[in-house]
């Protein structure tokens, strides 16, 4: 009996002392921590979506009871949101998941597809010439190249409509094209597939020349070089040499695009909804709107998230392959860069042309139509819709006085600054950390664990997501309004930024470095702030940048959540629902001003940027 | 196999110059390795030469065909130079097999498949890299990527291989192994080989001629033993050999056209030279090579071991001397207690003269006391 005990206090104090050794290493702390906080934070939402999406809504009751002569109440369980969405109905509600469910998603897809190629044809494109040919202005084009990303996405569609609405098309609005030229183009160039394509390829794009350019930066020069000494053609070294390594940049960008694509919910609503093109996430809002659909908004959330899971599994499978790429990087100095003489003049020329068009022209949009008082007559200018220290009269809605000395614009204006500042700070703290936790245990399950999961919110749609939330914060009332509640909305939702960012400056860093400072006594907190962070310090200042600029820009993520007072973003939605022109391009004037300013001096003061936020170089 | 020629070659990058008025012949057959510490230029002649890198002016010819004039406006592309290049990292695509490898550069040339084939079995085996013919090159070690680099280059059967440290990348021993083969492979090929290098024992033993640069500037450019005799300046002098030639002050007066009484080390000595020379206004200084100093008990002049470092097959002693610490390399293992009082010789009729202002090598000859 005694022996027994004596040695089962033994094997406690065994276990118990191997425990402690494990965990007097910080960075198993670190993996642990967060592997369970990143479980909480998304297997509880996923729980909660699974859930709703098997219980009754309001409305769902009610149409499940007469076509299938249930007896529901809003909030049983049941299947039927299943049924209902996905397969062929009966009688009158017969097309009902064609035209919620079936027809969207292959909008969705269809629009994601479009989207996709046209931001990997203009980023790549952009990519080659900037990295690998003599082409002029570099500094210029990949610095405002990256506008288009760091605006909102819905800004590009604001300004298609500015330009493209036309008196033959929707309400009539006249806009910029037909007041200065008097050419209407035709319907489905306005509104529709093809504009929601065009803008949110566009808006990717960038993210496309960061993720390929960094590669092909990264790319040891003499990998090209090599194939040229064996007199390989141009072309053949294109198709046999480059793009084959870049693959799995493009794959990346695809991931990423068509997931974002699939997901947004600002363009479609701008420039598809008029024309009644809509997409799932439209479909999800509109599902969603009132909460009277909410089983079924939950199940075309899960649709989403599992696309987002697809595709994931299709990166990782292709990347994890044999033909492993980890031998790309090299420290070739030498990089002689293709001539494109003649050309270079034209290219030149067309890029600037275009880049002003994406990049330059959408701010200068805002700042004009903040300032005619009769759209679409630019001898109307004024500047009473930011200077006006009194009510400003005409609209359906009180308005206040002008965005300047307007008390409900400022107010929104510092809520959202004060989020995203808080976020920002929460989420690249956190991005720091994981990244450290992940590359110090590299390879092990833990690791691979928290990585993925930290990239997660990735997939989940910021609609679903926001809804999500409702439904928990339903629960937890303590939550509901609150700066609390928009903050750990924020926090998970941008987690995979400052993930990413943070594991690949930590990945870059060997342990000898850490290792050097623990030989010599430093303690973990001073191996962090003095040695680690120094050395990325950029890296790791971006992965506080992109959730700060995201957060500053976020609509569809904080629309359900919110008052439409509390936030800039949420205002200018108000704003824009209810036709106040001027004010609504006035606030997006600002939000796109503080974005770029933040940006830029954040650049210039500590080198970090988006680009290396994303994952770039 | 052609002969290459460059005259006055000049690279550029705004103020900095890269390479500086280079005058170059490389002949047939020769196996040339262009020698120097980083940054002295000459990995941008050997990416000039193979039409990776534009010169800023000169001309570059292969036999009488011009690859590159500024003046003529004349830019032949790499691709069309049919030069080999082993690249410092070896440039393995990641994305292609070890074959797919070795045959890109067939295919590009439209070898027939059959003949492809042949060609990669072939090189495979030459290389004893057969086993691996279907890996990635992220499968292979630093050693064997070497190989398949190697076989990649010599696959299309270059007339001109140029080869940027290939060996810099391995470690000790598979380095000299690499070596051995490096030389065989010149001989089997009877192609003409540019080696770029900054390890001079390299230079020394691959080479039948070898091209010492610094900052840009040609120092030497001649036969390895010849470059290790008769250095032209006390750059070439102290960069060559290991450990490094005694560079020592001396003070010299002329006695007749072949000899000069010169005060070194403390001692007042006659040197007589191999060749009439004339003593410049600036002084002088000995170059001594480390086995030319002969530590015997009845030695001419007097030192204290300042260390003594064995190493087997020869020790390397350095002695004090004044301020001065010279190194000797004696035959055997020897140990000397440290500070310990000892006297040497200066042997040999290798003995270098120095002119101390424009650091030329003036003559050679022997050093006799009294």
């Amino acid at each position: 009996m005694s022996k027994n005990g004596s040695e089962g206090r033994k094997s406690g104090q065994k276990l118990l002392y191997r425990a402690k050794s494990y965990f007097s290493v910080q960075a198993n702390v670190l993996i642990v921590l967060f592997a369970v906080l990143l479980l909480v934070a998304t297997a509880y939402p996923m729980f909660s979506v699974i859930r709703s999406s098997l219980t009754a809504g309001q409305m769902e009751a009610m149409m499940y009871n007469s076509l299938f002569s249930t007896k529901l109440k809003t909030g049983d369980f049941t299947w039927l949101n299943f049924k209902m969405l996905l397969t062929r109905g009966t009688g009158m509600m017969a097309d009902w998941s064609v035209m919620q469910f079936w027809k969207p998603l292959w909008n969705s897809l269809r629009m994601s597809t479009y989207a996709c190629l046209i931001a990997i044809l203009i980023g790549g494109t952009i990519a080659f010439l900037i990295t690998r040919t003599d082409i002029r202005c570099k500094k210029f084009f990949s610095s405002v190249f990256i506008f288009p990303y760091i605006m909102p996405s819905w800004t590009l569609a604001l300004v298609w409509k500015n330009v493209f609405a036309n008196s033959n098309v929707g309400t009539g609005v006249v806009g910029m094209l037909e007041s200065l030229t008097g050419i209407c183009v035709p319907a489905w160039v306005v509104y529709g597939i093809f504009p929601c394509s065009i803008v949110m390829g566009i808006h990717y794009a960038p993210f496309a020349y960061i993720l390929i350019g960094g590669t092909l930066r990264n790319m040891d020069a003499n990998l090209e070089e090599a194939a040229t000494i064996l007199q390989a053609g141009r072309g053949r070294i294109l198709r046999k040499i480059t793009i084959p390594i870049v693959m799995p940049a493009l794959f990346s960008t695809v991931l990423l695009v068509f997931s974002s694509t699939m997901a947004s919910y600002a363009v479609p609503v701008f420039v598809g909804s008029p024309a009644n093109f809509f997409v799932l996430s439209t479909r999800l809002r509109s599902l969603y709107e009132g909460g009277i659909y909410t089983g079924q908004a939950y199940v075309m959330t899960i649709a989403l998230i599992l696309f987002g899971m697809i595709l994931l599994g299709l990166n990782t499978w292709f990347t994890g392959k044999r033909k492993s790429f980890t031998t790309v990087t090299g420290k070739s100095g030498q990089v002689s860069y293709i001539k494109i003489g003649k050309f270079n003049y034209v290219i030149t020329v067309i890029l600037v042309i275009f880049l002003f068009l994406i990049s330059i022209f959408p701010i200068i949009s805002f700042a004009l139509e903040s300032m005619v008082a009769k759209q679409g007559d630019y001898s109307t200018l004024t500047l009473k819709y930011w200077l006006s220290r009194t009510e400003i009269s005409g609209y359906a809605v009180a308005v206040g006085n002008g965005i300047l000395f307007n008390r409900n614009i400022l107010n929104a204006l510092w809520g959202s600054i004060k989020l995203s500042l808080i976020v920002s700070l929460i989420v690249g703290s956190c991005g720091v950390l994981i990244g450290y936790a992940v590359a110090r245990k590299r390879g092990t399950k833990l690791a691979g664990l928290v990585s993925g999961l930290a990239f997660f919110p990735y997939l989940v749609p910021s609609m679903a997501f926001g809804a999500i939330f409702l439904a928990v914060a339903s629960k937890l009332t303590f939550l509901r309004g609150t700066l609390l509640l928009l903050i750990i909305v924020g926090g998970i939702k941008y987690l995979p930024f400052a993930t990413r960012s943070g594991t690949n400056a930590m990945m870059q860093l060997s342990g000898e470095i850490e290792e050097a400072a623990l030989i010599v006594g430093a303690s973990w907190p001073k191996r962090m702030l003095r040695i680690l962070f120094p050395i990325q310090k950029s890296a790791f200042i971006s992965g506080y940048l992109l959730p700060f600029v995201s957060c500053m820009r976020e609509l569809s993520l904080f629309v359900l959540l919110t008052k439409s007072g509390t936030l800039i973003t949420t205002l200018l939605s108000y704003f824009d629902e209810k036709a106040v022109n001027q004010m609504s391009n006035g606030i997006n004037l600002l939000i796109v001003i503080i974005v770029l300013l933040v940006n830029f001096t954040t650049n210039k003061l500590t080198g970090a940027s988006i680009d290396k936020g994303v994952g770039g170089n | 196999m052609p002969k290459i020629t460059l005259t006055h070659v000049t690279k550029q990058w705004g103020n900095f110059i890269g390479v500086n008025d280079l005058n170059l012949e490389i002949e047939d057959g020769a196996f040339v390795t262009l020698l120097g510490s980083s940054g002295c230029g000459k990995t941008t002649t050997l990416r000039m030469i193979a039409g990776l890198e534009t010169p800023t002016h000169g001309e570059i010819r292969f036999d009488d065909k011009i690859m590159f004039s500024d003046e003529k406006n004349i830019n032949v592309p790499a691709a069309k130079r049919e030069v080999g290049f082993l690249f410092q990292n070896y440039a393995l695509w990641p994305h292609m097999t070890v074959t797919q490898n070795i045959a890109f550069g067939l295919e590009t040339l439209k070898w027939k498949k059959p003949e492809i084939t042949e060609r990669v079995k072939e090189m495979l085996k030459t290389l004893r890299i057969e086993q691996f013919a279907d890996r990635y090159p992220a499968e292979l070690s630093g050693g064997q990527q070497q190989r398949v680099a190697i076989a990649r280059t010599l696959a299309p059967k270059p007339k001109v291989l140029f080869m940027d440290e290939p060996l810099s990348n391995l470690d000790a021993k598979l380095r000299g192994e690499m070596r051995t083969e490096l030389k065989r492979l010149h001989r089997d090929m009877g192609a003409t080989f540019v080696y770029v290098t900054h390890d001079q024992l390299e230079a020394m033993t691959l080479s039948s001629k070898i091209c010492l640069m610094n900052e840009g500037v040609l120092q030497q450019y001649a036969p390895p033993l010849t470059v290790y005799n008769r250095p032209s300046n006390l750059f070439v002098a102290d960069f060559v050999g290991n450990p490094s030639m005694n560079i020592v002050d001396a003070k010299a007066e002329k006695k007749d056209a072949k000899t000069a009484a010169v005060d070194v080390l403390g001692k007042r000595v006659t040197f007589h030279a191999n060749e009439e020379f004339d003593l410049p206004d600036g002084g002088v200084c000995l170059g001594i090579r480390p086995e030319f100093l002969f530590i015997s008990e009845n030695g001419a002049f007097e030192g204290s071991a300042y260390s003594t470092l064995p190493a087997g097959m020869e020790t390397t002693v350095k002695i004090k001397v004044g301020e001065e610490i010279l190194s000797a390399v004696m035959f055997g293992a020897i140990d000397y207690e440290t500070d310990a009082k000892l006297r040497y010789d200066i042997t040999g009729d290798n003995i270098l003269i120095f002119d101390r202002g424009t650091t030329r090598c003036i003559a050679s000859g022997s050093i006799v006391v009294g």
